[in-house]
């Protein structure tokens, strides 16, 4: 029987591979080595190295064997050859023979070894019942750690959820003594795997508090269990101070004389809400020590740094430069395929989606980029039908569900999108999106008590997200908090500036600061602020309509004119100007001889008065109008689309895209960013 | 005789520097400049050019330079700038640094957007006109702005500053513009495109001579007095270009144009100017005679000639005009302007529909082709299609704001759909553009009439009448009739009474006769009867021989009466 946990830190310790892992390089490399590696040669030169691995095998002789020298292999029992036999059919994925010899050698000798191994062959040949049924037979699964965690994964396969979990526990049962014994043989603990796995089925059960508890334990045993990190990170269940604080408790010794480089690689991976400082520490040492500047994950978290800062070019070019090397990197596709979506680049969209599809029907990600290339070409159905598709894939893609959710508001289906939103937010508890999301739909159904608390939910988790940071202030200058909203917006726009984004990203919140300064009676300030919005984009007749107002407010009729005029000139239809229009002419045909003929000043002042009293009509009517907040419902129904005439109202909520059509791809791209 | 020299290498210099910057338009009007010079006789003409270029130190004026890495990259995006791809000119010069080389990076980069635009849009008016926009302006005022925020160097590229101000421009954001090209001018005073830019986007005349002091003054002060000959020749030059499009006519505009004349005997761009003021003082011969000339010296000049066909429609010359038109397009049919002179010529055909087509037609060719939006919008008028004028009009004046004929045809398009306040204002905007213009405050004051503005209908009326001292009677007549017809209106008799007797001295003075002169004696003849003066009212009447039949029927009855109480007191 094998020993007690605490002795068998990992499956290295109970099996011969440990032996028939220096075996291989011994048996390959000496005469004809695969590949010219240096480490081969290494290997097979220095014998002693391979000595440590054996040290802790318990052996059932086989790694005696070949500890020794290559021509100890004559000296092996008929067991010991045979279970080298198996080892390397197993190796060589000729399944049937290792399963064959297998079997073989349990019957010779009956060692539980013998049985672990033979429900290795049988797991990884996909017969994942029956090793399970091999397992529990010889009762192995309750006495060996190594047999438990075998069981466990096949009751995950055969998709048991509870009886693996039976298997493995509900908490930790080596919490006190494994902690931190240091594992000698360099892999990876058995304790960890088994939280880990606790973790999965949790997950798989729905109860993400659990399974992020577990995973946050697997980490804590053994630092070298990447999985449960990129686990966690990759599906945001820390928020973004849980995660730099589970960073600083993680103990890198585990990975020995590789924990510099091990902390560095998993301080780029991590969020970057806080902490860019760090994180570019990381980043240069990996560059500059190791030299991995152009390893792939280090450039992806690099792309992925640009892409939450709007910067969609330059990580686009990364994205390439990796899929260059490694064309469907599963982990860049995402940000990929936003990347594309943002910058508009359909033609290349298409093609990746084409080639993904076809080498990978059954990956969920080709059918999230199939869905992604339709909502880049407007066709909303369509793109709703493959994220789904996406999503019945793999039902913890939160992605897809994000897209699925896009699909809706684009068509202003509020009540089915907070729905798909719902479902992403339970996804990704770390990260703000979801919870933006639901704060936007609530706020274009117009109920502001449940958007404002979605909103700032979002806002504890991050505060620098521009786009949110705008929404906020919608909020405020819809309870007429204008001061707040005034806050807020200045706050977007002073983050904006930092991270340097899009200058499209910049025209929402420029445009909206500008409302709240003409509600505020600051014209000059609000005209200031429009003006900036007119050098981004000058086809936006709301924005004409807007200065036009002001400067009717200030009595300016030729001003107001020529402004009212470019608004009907992009567009014809606008109510609101067309009535703007119509008072400032009556001004300026009440007033006109007195203003530009003869400049008489105290009719002029009179009626200045006269037409700031006029005015308080305007600006109620402007109220259910004009401002960017208002009737967005309205606007909803009329640009249900998504299309190019959205009006401001709605851009003031997917601001950041600034294309319209993006805020759905916004999503997706930072929520892999994250 | 050596500032003339200095001139003249500055010309050459510009020359070689606008095309290599692929500033065409500008680099062909230097070098037409440089031609149009007197030959001089005391300079040895046949001088070595190279040599000249050596002995006479040359000059405070900008020019290119490159080290040997920018030069070879910015040879190649010159030959692709040439080839006309664009994109690729941009790809090339993407990672450059040298401010010469972003210049022509996001030139093309501009051209590249605006081609892309003219694609989707489908045509001037076409479908999608007012949805599509130039995409690369954002990107372009982006870098602009991130490089002067990161080197202050990148502000002493005229030419930086010269894109920056016409992106600027395309963005309405005129003050910022006006700044950069204003700029641009003092580190550049031989762009010629950039004083365009700048004369074009001033939108009324106090501003237009206050830039241009700015720019007088600063030449003055910033250099010393051997060198700025030249520059202030270019000052003179904008200026002149500026006050023709303002249609002033002061002799100081004359004296300017004379001296220029001096310098440039036989620059046609100078020439036209003389043609166009002389248009605007409304001397039509001297006008075509200048344009004569022009095209006999040059004869297959097509620049600026849609405004001779203008002339030559305007004095209803058919015949020449068809031949300007064959000429035209014998030299090159897909000409913007070749398409205005064969759109003016169907016009005066009235071939309404055709002419609208060629409009269109040189509006594909160029957006930005001031007349014909203003034409066609003439021409829509015609064809009764008051939207569509409306909608040329307002494409006319977004592209030149200072166009009084589309401000005043907008006026009149709303006139026609009785909005008179709309119409009120755009002739408001006429007015500021030519103040001098009788027809405008003829047409203010009908407006103001129309709105029951009385009083400031009169004023306006009164105004017109001022103006018009000297021009067609028959107009006079009729602002009189209505200036009395509304003192009638508001009742104050005395005041209609005075203008009656007007209306009916200039059918005395004029010996002409028409329906208004018959109505006001026709009214004369009824006051005068009211205040039971019967002599006045028999003398009216008795003339009453033109109007309605129903009209001589009172007059008669009129006379009638007042004999029979003239008799009846006398006896």
């Amino acid at each position: 029987m094998p020993a007690s946990p605490s002795q068998h830190n990992s499956t290295l310790a109970i099996s011969p591979l440990v032996a028939n892992r220096t075996y291989d390089t011994l048996r390959s490399t000496p005469n004809q080595p695969l590949f010219p590696s240096p480490l081969a040669a290494n290997a097979s030169a220095e014998s002693p190295s391979s000595g440590n691995f054996n040290r802790s095998s318990l052996g059932n002789g086989g790694a005696r064997s070949a500890n020794t020298s290559d021509n100890s292999i004559n000296n092996l029992s008929q067991a010991e050859k045979l279970r080298l036999w198996r080892h390397d059919a197993l190796m060589q994925h000729h399944y049937k023979t290792a399963e064959y010899i297998g079997d073989k050698v349990l019957s010779l000798t009956n060692d539980p070894n013998d049985a672990f191994w033979l429900a290795q062959v049988l797991y990884s040949n996909g017969n994942y019942y029956r090793a399970r049924q091999l397992l529990s037979k010889n009762n192995l699964d309750s006495s060996s750690v190594s047999c438990r965690y075998l069981s466990a994964l096949c009751l995950m396969k055969l998709e048991k959820f509870d009886e693996a979990l039976d298997i493995v526990g509900e908490t930790n049962p080596f919490k006190s003594e494994a902690q931190h014994v240091k594992n000698l043989d360099g892999g990876i603990k058995l304790e960890a795997s088994l939280c880990f796995i606790r973790g999965q089925i949790y997950a798989r059960l729905n109860n993400l508090e659990r399974a992020k508890d577990c995973f946050k334990e697997a980490i804590l045993v053994d630092v070298k269990c990447f999985e449960a990190f990129d686990e966690m990170i990759r599906n945001n269940m820390l928020t973004p101070l849980e995660e730099w604080e589970l960073l600083s408790l993680l103990d890198f010794q585990d990975a020995d004389e590789n924990g510099d480089l091990i902390k560095a690689l998993y301080t780029t991976r991590i969020n970057k809400y806080v902490n860019g400082d760090k994180f570019e520490d990381a980043e240069l040492k990996l560059n500059e020590e190791y030299n991995l500047g152009e390893n792939n994950d280090v450039l992806l978290s690099k792309a992925d740094l640009l892409f939450m800062q709007c910067k969609f070019q330059k990580s686009l070019e990364i994205c390439e430069k990796i899929l260059n090397k490694d064309e469907f990197n599963f982990a860049t596709l995402p940000t990929y395929l936003s990347c594309l979506h943002e910058i508009g680049g359909k033609n290349k969209l298409f093609y990746t989606a084409h080639r993904l599809a076809a080498h990978y029907p059954k990956h969920s990600i080709s059918w999230l980029a199939i869905g992604i290339y339709y909502l880049s070409i407007n066709r909303i159905t369509e793109a709703r039908k493959f994220f789904l598709k996406s999503s019945l894939l793999d039902p913890n893609f939160g992605q897809a569900w994000i897209g699925f959710a896009h699909t809706f508001a684009a068509e202003g289906e509020h009540e089915q999108a907070i729905s798909a939103y719902s479902t992403a937010s339970r996804f990704f508890p770390g990260t703000h999106l979801p919870n933006l999301f639901l704060g936007m739909q609530y706020l274009q159904m117009s109920n502001l008590i449940l958007a404002e608390e979605y909103l700032l939910s979002s806002y504890s988790i991050c505060t620098m997200d521009p786009l949110l940071l705008n929404e906020l202030g919608v909020i405020y200058y819809h309870k007429n908090h204008l001061e707040s909203a005034e806050n807020y917006f200045t706050q977007a726009l002073s983050v904006a500036k930092k991270i340097d984004s899009d200058s499209k990203a910049w025209q929402s919140i420029h445009a909206n600061l500008g409302h709240v300064y003409r509600r505020l009676n600051l014209f000059p300030r609000a005209l200031y602020c429009f003006e900036k919005v007119l050098r981004i984009n000058n086809n936006d007749s709301n924005i004409y309509s807007a200065i036009g107002l002001i400067h009717l407010k200030l009595g300016d009729f030729n001003k107001s004119i020529e402004n009212l005029h470019h608004a009907l000139s992009i567009n014809n239809n606008d109510p609101v100007a067309k009535d703007l229009m119509r008072r400032a002419l009556e001004e300026n045909g009440l007033s006109s001889e007195e203003n530009h003929i003869s400049s008489n000043g105290s009719i002029f002042f009179k009626r200045s008065n006269e037409l700031l009293q006029l005015n308080s009509n305007t600006l109620n009517y402007q109220k259910n109008n004009v401002t960017p907040l208002f009737n967005r419902q309205k606007n909803i129904i009329n640009n249900n689309s998504n299309t190019l005439n959205q009006s401001i109202e709605q851009r003031a909520t997917d601001l950041i895209n600034g294309d319209d059509s993006s805020d759905d791809d916004d999503a997706i791209m930072e929520i892999e960013s994250e | 005789m050596n500032e003339i020299n200095q001139l003249r290498s500055h010309l050459r210099s510009s020359i070689s520097t606008l095309s290599s910057l692929k500033l065409y338009q500008a680099a062909k009007w230097s070098a037409e400049a440089l031609n149009g010079m007197k030959i001089d006789d005391d300079e040895e003409s046949d001088v070595d050019l190279i040599q000249d270029e050596e002995t006479t130190p040359i000059p405070t004026i900008y020019q290119i330079r490159l080290n040997s890495k920018d030069h070879d990259q910015f040879e190649l995006a010159k030959t692709y700038f040439d080839c006309k791809e664009f994109d690729r000119c941009y790809t090339i010069l993407k990672n450059s640094t040298n401010s010469n080389c972003i210049f022509l990076k996001l030139y093309s980069l501009l051209i590249s957007g605006d081609l892309k635009r003219e694609q989707e849009s489908e045509g001037a008016l076409g479908s999608n006109d007012l949805n599509s926009s130039n995409k690369s302006i954002p990107i372009i005022l982006k870098e602009i702005e991130s490089l002067f925020n990161k080197d202050k160097s990148y502000k002493k590229n005229p030419f930086i500053n010269y894109l920056y101000g016409i992106t600027l421009l395309k963005q309405k954001s005129t003050s910022l513009a006006q700044d950069a090209l204003i700029t641009s001018l003092k580190q550049f005073p031989f762009n010629w495109s950039c004083w365009l830019e700048l004369i074009h986007s001033i939108s009324n005349i106090d501003e237009a001579l206050n830039i241009f002091q700015n720019l007088e003054s600063f030449f003055h002060q910033s250099f010393p007095n051997s060198t700025k000959f030249s520059e202030l020749i270019m000052i003179k030059l904008g200026k002149l270009n500026c006050l023709q499009e303002f249609f002033q006519q002061t002799p100081e505009l004359y004296n300017q144009l004379n001296e220029l004349l001096e310098i440039f005997p036989i620059f046609s761009f100078i020439k036209i100017q003389k043609a166009l003021i002389s248009y605007h003082a409304l001397e039509y011969t001297e006008c075509e005679l200048i344009f004569d000339d022009i095209l006999t010296n040059d004869p297959l000049r097509l620049d600026d000639m849609d405004l001779y066909s203008n002339i030559l429609y305007v004095m209803q010359k058919r015949s020449k005009l068809s031949y300007l038109a064959q000429l035209a397009c014998s030299i090159d049919k897909f000409r913007p302007e070749t398409c205005c002179i064969v759109a003016n010529y169907y016009s005066l055909k009235f071939e309404h529909e055709k002419a609208i087509m060629y409009y269109r037609r040189a509006l594909v060719l160029n957006r930005n082709c001031l007349s014909a939006w203003t034409l066609m919008g003439h021409e829509f008028v015609e064809l009764k299609n008051t939207h569509a004028a409306i909608e040329s009009y307002r494409r006319a004046v977004d592209t030149n704001q200072k166009d009084f004929k589309a401000w005043y045809g907008l006026g009149q398009a709303y006139e026609i759909l009785d909005m008179h306040l709309y119409s009120l204002y755009y002739y408001q905007k006429a007015c500021y553009l030519k103040p001098l213009d009788s027809r405008i405050w003829q047409a203010l004051g009908n407006c103001y009439d129309k709105l029951s503005k009385f009083k400031d209908s009169i004023k306006c009326y009164k105004k017109s009448l001022f103006l018009n001292n000297n021009s067609e009677i028959s107009k006079d007549v009729t602002i009189l009739f209505r200036i009395a017809k509304i003192f009638e209106n508001l009742n104050e008799l005395s005041n209609c009474y005075e203008f009656m007797k007007q209306v009916l001295n200039e059918e005395l003075e004029n010996n002409q006769k028409n329906d208004l002169t018959s109505q006001a004696r026709l009214w004369l003849a009824k006051y005068e009867q009211n205040l039971g003066n019967w002599e006045n009212a028999y003398f009216y009447a008795m003339d009453m021989n033109s109007g309605t039949s129903q009209e001589i029927e009172e007059a008669k009855m009129i006379a009638r009466e007042a004999k029979n109480k003239m008799n009846g007191i006398t006896r």
